[in-house]
């Protein structure tokens, strides 16, 4: 149990600090030049948008405050930005209280996500989005 | 329980597990009780091959996360394009020994 919950924490720590250093490049070049560079393997490989291109620009403008083009780009940008915002300080604040109160929350996300009714209609929002990004030609 | 049984339980889920975790799951089905076999076999376990299969073909989307019944990491795999793209090929090689590391997880549920 300890164990499982300092390996989240670490991976989730991790993804946080990749994904900051990633913004911090992505919102110091925005500016200047349009050659993003762009790493999704499905995109790179068949020229299709997967479900979650334009993440990455969608949260750049959410940086720039520009809320509604960040909802156009992709809606998950909303969605990472939440999460990049609450875990660190979440996981400090766990660390600190030796709680693990992140770690049951994420349990209790899991199971609440597998509920079939819930899972099927967030399937079909996945593949709404993908649909959109298609069509948006991002 | 019946050594006959547990060997036989072995030999047919072995591939499930992971191979040093063998011996403390024989251990412990040697320990336990009968009524708690039907149990066992009816624990839904995950093919490690299958996982392989689906994470190179939809690893980028998180499917295989998904499968094994890791949810969250899935859903994070899918929100960031496979975790650009180092997660998935990670993945390509580690999902094969998280599903088995699941499934010991399962059915430990079972043993304690």
């Amino acid at each position: 149990m300890h164990q499982k919950r300092n390996k989240l924490y670490l991976l989730l720590f991790t993804a946080c600090f990749a994904g900051y250093v990633w913004l911090f490049y992505n919102v110091s070049t925005s500016g200047t030049e349009k050659s993003s560079m762009e790493v999704c393997l499905i995109k790179n490989a068949t020229n299709i948008p997967c479900p979650s291109c334009g993440t990455t620009r969608a949260v750049v403008s959410l940086v720039n405050g520009d809320f509604f083009e960040a909802l156009f780009l992709n809606p998950f940008g909303y969605i990472v930005a939440l999460i990049m915002l609450l875990a660190p300080i979440w996981i400090v604040f766990d660390l600190i209280s030796k709680k693990n109160s992140l770690f049951i929350f994420y349990q209790k996300i899991e199971k609440f996500l597998v509920r079939p009714k819930l899972a099927i209609l967030l399937i079909f929002l996945v593949l709404a989005n993908w649909i959109w990004n298609i069509s948006k030609g991002l | 329980m019946d050594a006959q049984k547990v060997d036989m339980f072995i030999m047919s889920n072995g591939k499930f597990f992971e191979p040093h975790h063998i011996a403390q799951i024989r251990e412990r089905l040697l320990l336990m009780d009968d009524n708690k076999w039907g149990m066992i076999q009816a624990a839904p376990m995950k093919d490690p091959q299958t996982a392989l299969i689906i994470s190179i073909f939809l690893g980028a989307y998180g499917i295989d996360r998904f499968y094994i019944g890791d949810t969250g990491l899935g859903v994070g795999k899918l929100l960031t394009c496979g975790g650009f793209a180092i997660w998935t090929i990670i993945d390509w090689f580690g999902i094969q020994k998280a599903t088995r590391e699941k499934n010991f997880e399962k059915l430990q549920q079972f043993l304690y």
